[in-house]
């Protein structure tokens, strides 16, 4: 999604007002100081954490090796699933992880685990958008990854470390939000001198706008959310009784209600995409043929869900009834000719 | 019926199949496209077809 357009419009004065080093004594500093410490309130506010508790990360995908890696001891087992990022698989190699199966719903069974154990609990997936319920039964230490859901699912009530995306609430890319519960449950995994969680720089103005950004979509979620909700219901609608053959991931009431995945069968995914592109209309898609490296979405096959000829949507918050007719009628258009 | 589809890649595996069953109750496919295991599952499960993994990359794929 683009940056948010009053992010946008904050930019050039986070960078005029913000370039200082907030640690030093200067008038330049005490200014960026004060909005850098304004922007930490309204992350924790719109989080669920403690302004002390915010870290950035210049590297959001950093933060899953200190999430995970920084929880878990010698003898403790890593779970993950199926659907969860590429980033965590990696960390599976490194800690001989165990990957839990995922049901055709999205649905994880989590296990019980031991007190040392360490558990991903993805509260939703960037490309479906399936919400998954709290590990409420599981006892060992919780990794939430909220990158793709954002302010938009609270925090369980038991957490150890959580990381965050910028670009979950149109924020500026390069700026990731990470948090631990409580500082003796986790140990730093990188190299380092101090008490810092990392020593990577990270830009101080992108992080001022990141918080802007994500205070005006909490509350212009709130506001166009029963709209996206019927969008999406519209969609779902149009693509089971209008075009037939298609697999949708996850049900409505249990996915976020700007996202939506669905595989067409049948049908070639690249050609799909180029088409629509050419009608001016930008959707991404999951399938091997539109990847780098000619795979199918691991989060589709782990879920059994139909890799070729898919789609994935994020609905824009402005997006409106008149747009989403306008796709639907080109998209049918579009698959009957690619399936003659 | 022998379906080769080595070489080829999603979603021509799928699409040659459904028509080859059209006149074929039962087809050996073979793919080594990445894409055909996921696929075949969620196809058989869509179509109400059936399938087995004889070895890697060869399919025995019946209508139902």
């Amino acid at each position: 999604m683009p940056l948010h357009p009053v992010a946008a419009a904050f930019l050039e004065d986070a960078f005029a007002r913000g370039w200082a080093d907030p640690a030093k004594i200067h008038q330049a500093s005490r200014k960026t100081a004060l909005l850098f410490n304004e922007a930490k309130e309204l992350f924790a506010s719109h989080l669920g954490i403690r302004a002390d508790q915010v870290e950035f990360l210049s590297d959001p995908a950093l933060g899953f090796h200190l999430g995970v890696s920084g929880l878990l001891t010698a003898k403790g087992k890593y779970f993950y699933s199926g659907v969860d990022r590429s980033e965590l698989f990696a960390l599976a190699q490194l800690h001989d992880g165990q990957r839990l199966d995922v049901s055709l719903n999205g649905k994880i069974n989590y296990p019980s685990g031991g007190a040392e154990d360490v558990l991903v609990w993805q509260a939703a997936n960037g490309e479906t958008g399936i919400t998954s319920s709290a590990p409420n039964e599981f006892s060992g230490k919780v990794f939430v990854d909220a990158t793709a859901s954002g302010n938009l699912i609270p925090l369980p009530s038991r957490w150890h470390t959580a990381l965050w995306n910028s670009r979950a609430w149109q924020g500026p890319a390069g700026i990731g939000i990470f948090a631990i519960a409580n500082r003796s449950d986790w140990r730093n995994p990188l190299p380092h001198i101090d008490h810092r969680v990392s020593s990577f720089d990270f830009s101080i103005p992108l992080a001022i706008t990141s918080a802007i950004a994500l205070d005006n979509y909490v509350r212009e979620y709130k506001e166009h959310q029963v709209n996206l909700l019927a969008l999406n219901a519209k969609i779902r609608h149009f693509l089971l009784t209008q075009i037939g053959d298609v697999d949708i991931a996850g049900s409505l009431d249990s996915t976020l209600p700007h996202l939506l995945s669905f595989s067409l069968l049948y049908v070639d995914a690249a050609l799909l995409v180029n088409e629509l592109d050419a009608r001016g209309i930008t959707v991404d898609s999951g399938s091997a043929c539109n990847s780098a490296n000619m795979e199918p979405s691991h989060v589709l096959a782990a879920m059994g869900l139909l890799t070729h000829g898919n789609l994935r949507m994020n609905l824009h918050l402005d997006t409106s009834e008149e747009s989403v007719d306008h796709f639907l009628r080109i998209l049918k258009e579009i698959v009957a000719r690619l399936r003659s | 019926m022998e379906l080769d589809c080595r070489g080829l890649r999603c979603p021509i595996p799928i699409i040659k199949l459904a028509q080859s069953l059209k006149s074929h109750p039962e087809v050996l496919l073979l793919s080594d496209d990445p894409a055909t295991l996921p696929d075949l599952t969620a196809w058989s499960r869509m179509t109400n077809n059936t399938f087995q993994i004889l070895e890697a990359n060869t399919y025995l794929v019946k209508k139902t």
